[in-house]
């Protein structure tokens, strides 16, 4: 059981018949407080909002037209996320060592976590009509470039979040096939085809149902970038209907339909897709050290070198231009900042925040992770499942719905301040949630049964089992899965807008308070400071965990050899 | 386990609340807002400061929304209960609804003190700023701009402008309430011939404002006449400015009001009498880069004097809630192809 032991960590082992129900009763607490919270807001929508008839929505002309247009951009996005991925992942792991890999790997997870307003200043000021492309577009195809407004805009804005999430997750999976493997495939010469057939393509076929709903959600409850680069009404999502019903016109009833109709078809797929696909990680993990070289690839020679560099100079081209915009537009403002009193105050509150959301979010997703390893490892795998598939709840379901229902559960009064902050902070983990699970998921469920075995028959429990069997494993996805949540909530407008704030902001409203008052260039710098936040956090996380811990029975190189050596893995 | 870092915590926390309970000792008045108003450098901390040095021993505190389509959700959502002594931001468009809520109090402010470009007598929405709709354009990219809704219509198709949603955006709203002013039934017609000239239609102002029209992506984008004001007395450049129509522009009056529910409502009514003073005052033009709603005189800002002075007009508050959604529906129709 690899969850028992982190609960039961601090027991003495004498009690451990009594504790080993603590994970189940961990996963439930956390469970009853994700559905009942999510659940429980809807709820209150539906139960404010008189005569509710779901016909409305396809009686009414408009709303099936937004649903369609909804159902299509999202489909097209993840198509053309996907379909790219796949080669750029497979040129990825062809070349494990070129100048730039790893960095362009740390771009690659940090796109997920772009907030929307920055990423989309970014990509106006390369693909615009006045972009640093648009003389290319212009030379190539001998019109101006309008490429960035309507369908294909938002076709290319969720390619440039979704492409390089897909891809490094692609490539972990890729990855993770076992050394022994590729060592084969290079004595046998296997042609690209054949490696493509016995290798990648059974590597990709795993993860490529819950990548493709994952990503498909992500693009289907788009907001800011369907409204900005739409072109129009006719570019309208549910999320867009639903915040018109909610804000402008107090339609609740609208409002709880459209979430619900959200949350059906997102639901449905995502079923669909747990059903069809394994079970590998979401979310790219520490993974295992790419094979450097030292099986000789056939098909890492001939043309596949000049077509493996087109992948990754194009990829080097869509992440990375719209970033290198934001920089220097913020660099021209660098010199404003220090006129800013609220610039530094607004960072701590945003890291303080960010932090509880992020704490937050790693013990309601430990929970249950636990509490679904109970069920599973008890044999009740729909349990299991459930339990599991609490988690991805607010993907589903608009921070927006979510907000106003808590809102109105915790009426008559919400006080301003502590309480307002506490619930930004409750949201913001909910929000970060689905991610942290999938970081956390491989670690905590994938812990190889040989190792449990060894470790039971040695009685090492308690203390000892988490210190030695678990927490080697854990350190780094905790980190992992602490950066995402934090950074998602430190980038977070959304929410600290709904609930408002005493005159204090975070760093998000800093932000937009220049906006609105016409502060372009201190806003470009914000813009900046939010973003390099953003990067060194997951830079702090990742190095504080790849330092060794201190073990003092062991002389090895690698954490967790102590577990792993001679087992499933030859150290070089 | 040590105790310590718990009994650590709980001592924080008390000392939080016994912090705040302390803080509460004074009148307390709670406006809300919305967040551009609060900012270091908008209105908001000059205003406190003038408030609570004229009353003695009270304090203002703002709680910032994020418009007035917010704020006005917020006292829907809160009724009777609500935390606000006091409500700063909700325009003429929202005031209908605001007053149905039946939350809010006369304001009994002398209303001889207004310079509005119109008429104001209502007894409960007491204005504390003013603008006009406007296209502001980049003299650099469009020198001889449209000088009328009739020539902007009539342009070639590559004369792009940005504008916003009316379901999302006040400004975008404004748009809409303008084009049905001045085209009435004919404003469908009117509403394609526009769309031809529609680069892309935002969520909100910010994001037209500053992703795109300060990135160079159209000439023109619907601000305010008022824009033009700040970009001439913070950064000291004529480039942008505002188009001025000939059919005459849409008027945005944004009011306060105080709540029936307020603990201190004497108070409540002596910051709005405040309000109509240029203690407060002096902080709207460039502050929230609005008119001042008093006669400023020496005080307004000279750039003040270089807008565009054009006819303005509006809706009445009812005739806007009256017919809000009928007229979205008609632009989603002309718009939604």
């Amino acid at each position: 059981m690899a969850s028992e032991a982190i609960t039961a960590g601090k027991a003495p082992p004498h009690d451990r018949r009594r504790l080993t129900h603590l994970p189940l009763w961990a996963g439930l607490a956390a469970l009853t407080a994700l559905v009942g919270l999510g659940l429980g807001s809807l709820g209150a929508l539906l139960v404010q909002a008189p005569g509710v008839s779901p016909s409305g929505l396809w009686r009414e002309p408009y709303l099936a037209g937004v649903l369609r247009f909804s159902l299509w951009q999202a489909s097209l996005s993840t198509l053309a996320s996907l379909g790219l991925a796949v080669p750029v992942a497979l040129a990825l792991a062809r070349r494990p060592s070129f100048v730039g890999r790893r960095l362009l790997l740390r771009a690659m997870e940090l796109s997920l976590v772009i907030p929307s307003l920055i990423a989309l200043f970014g990509l106006v000021a390369v693909h615009g009509r006045q972009g640093w492309a648009a003389p290319l577009w212009e030379a190539l195809t001998g019109t101006p470039a309008g490429y960035l407004y309507g369908l294909s805009g938002i076709v290319l804005a969720h390619v440039f979040y979704n492409l390089p999430l897909a891809a490094r997750l692609l490539l972990q999976e890729l990855e993770r096939a076992p050394a022994a493997h590729w060592r084969l495939v290079a004595q046998l010469g296997l042609s690209r085809r054949a490696i493509w057939r016995t290798l990648e393509w059974p590597a990709i076929k795993r993860l490529l149902p819950r990548l493709a709903a994952l990503i498909f959600t992500l693009c289907f409850t788009s907001f800011a970038i369907v409204m900005t680069l739409g072109g129009g009404p006719a570019s309208t999502t549910l999320e867009v209907a639903l915040y018109q019903a909610l804000k402008f016109d107090n339609d609740l009833a609208l409002a709880a339909l459209l979430a619900l109709a959200q949350l059906t078809i997102c639901l449905g797929l995502w079923a669909l897709a747990l059903s069809r696909g394994g079970t590998p990680s979401l979310v790219a993990g520490d993974g295992t050290m790419p094979i450097k070289g030292r099986w000789q690839r056939r098909d890492a020679l001939g043309v596949s070198q000049i077509t493996d560099s087109l992948w990754l100079v194009a990829l080097a081209l869509l992440l990375l231009p719209p970033l290198v915009a934001v920089v220097v537009a913020g660099l021209g403002g660098v010199t404003d900042l220090a006129a800013q009193a609220s610039l530094w105050p607004a960072l701590l509150r945003s890291l303080v925040m960010a932090a509880g959301a992020g704490g937050l979010a790693l013990v309601l997703g430990l929970a249950l992770l636990a509490g679904r390893g109970w069920l599973a490892a008890r044999g009740r795998r729909l349990a299991a499942g459930l339990m599991e598939g609490s988690g991805q709840l607010i993907l589903v379901l608009p921070a927006l719905v979510l907000g106003t229902g808590l809102f109105l559960l915790l009426r008559p009064r919400l006080g301003g301040g502590w309480q307002g902050y506490g619930l930004v902070v409750l949201v913001n983990a909910f929000m970060a949630l689905p991610f942290v699970m999938q970081v956390l998921r491989g670690a905590l469920l994938g812990l190889p049964l040989a190792q449990r075995r060894l470790a039971d028959q040695l009685d090492i429990q308690g203390l000892a089992r988490f210190r030695w069997l678990l927490w080697p494993r854990l350190r780094r996805p905790v980190a992992l899965a602490l950066a995402y949540a934090m950074t998602l909530s430190l980038g977070d407008f959304s929410v600290i807008a709904l609930f408002g704030s005493p005159s204090a902001p975070t760093l998000p409203m800093l932000l937009y308070q220049q906006l609105g008052s016409y502060r372009w260039q201190t806003a470009a710098a914000t813009a900046l400071v939010l973003l390099a936040t953003v990067a060194a956090l997951f830079m702090l996380l990742a190095w504080l965990t790849r330092q060794l811990p201190h073990y003092p029975l062991s002389n090895s190189h690698r954490p967790g050899a102590f577990w792993s050596r001679g087992i499933d893995r030859q150290e070089p | 386990m040590n105790a310590k870092p718990i009994r650590t915590a709980l001592g924080l926390v008390a000392g939080l609340a016994a912090a705040s309970a302390m803080a509460d000792e004074p009148r307390t008045l709670t406006v809300y807002t919305y967040d551009s108003f609060v900012a270091e450098w908008g209105p908001g901390p000059g205003i406190k400061k003038a408030f609570e040095a004229r009353c003695g021993d009270c304090r203002l505190e703002f709680v910032a929304l994020s418009g007035g389509v917010d704020l006005l959700q917020r006292l829907r959502l809160e009724g009777e209960d609500s935390a606000a002594d006091l409500v700063l931001g909700l325009d003429m468009n929202l005031m209908a609804d605001a007053r149905d809520l039946d939350l809010l109090a006369p304001h009994q402010a002398d209303l001889s003190r207004l310079a509005l470009p119109i008429d104001w007598d209502d007894p409960v929405f007491l204005p504390y700023d003013w603008g006009r709709f406007a296209f502001v354009y980049d003299s650099e990219a469009l020198p001889n701009p449209p000088k009328s809704f009739a020539e902007l219509l009539a342009a070639p198709d590559d004369l792009k402008v940005i504008i916003q949603d009316p379901r999302t955006s006040i400004t975008g709203l404004g748009l809409l309430l303008w084009m049905k002013r001045v085209y009435g039934d004919e404003a469908p017609a009117a509403w394609e011939k526009l769309n031809d000239h529609v680069l892309t239609v935002t969520g909100g102002w910010s994001q037209a404002y500053f992703s795109l029209f300060m990135n160079g992506e159209a000439p023109m984008v619907l601000s305010y006449s008022t824009s033009p004001a700040y970009h001439m007395a913070v950064e000291d450049t004529k480039r942008y400015q505002a188009a001025e129509f000939a059919e005459g522009h849409y008027l945005q009056v944004e009011t306060a009001a105080m709540l029936k529910s307020s603990e201190h409502p004497a108070l409540a009514r002596d910051f709005l009498d405040f309000v109509l003073t240029p203690d407060f005052q002096r902080h709207i033009p460039l502050g929230n880069v609005m008119y001042p709603a008093i006669d400023l005189g020496e005080e307004r800002p000279a750039v003040f004097d270089r807008l565009i002075e054009p006819e303005s007009f509006t809706f009445s508050p009812e005739e806007v809630q009256a017919h809000r959604r009928e007229w979205i529906r008609e632009w989603l129709n002309a718009s939604a192809r």
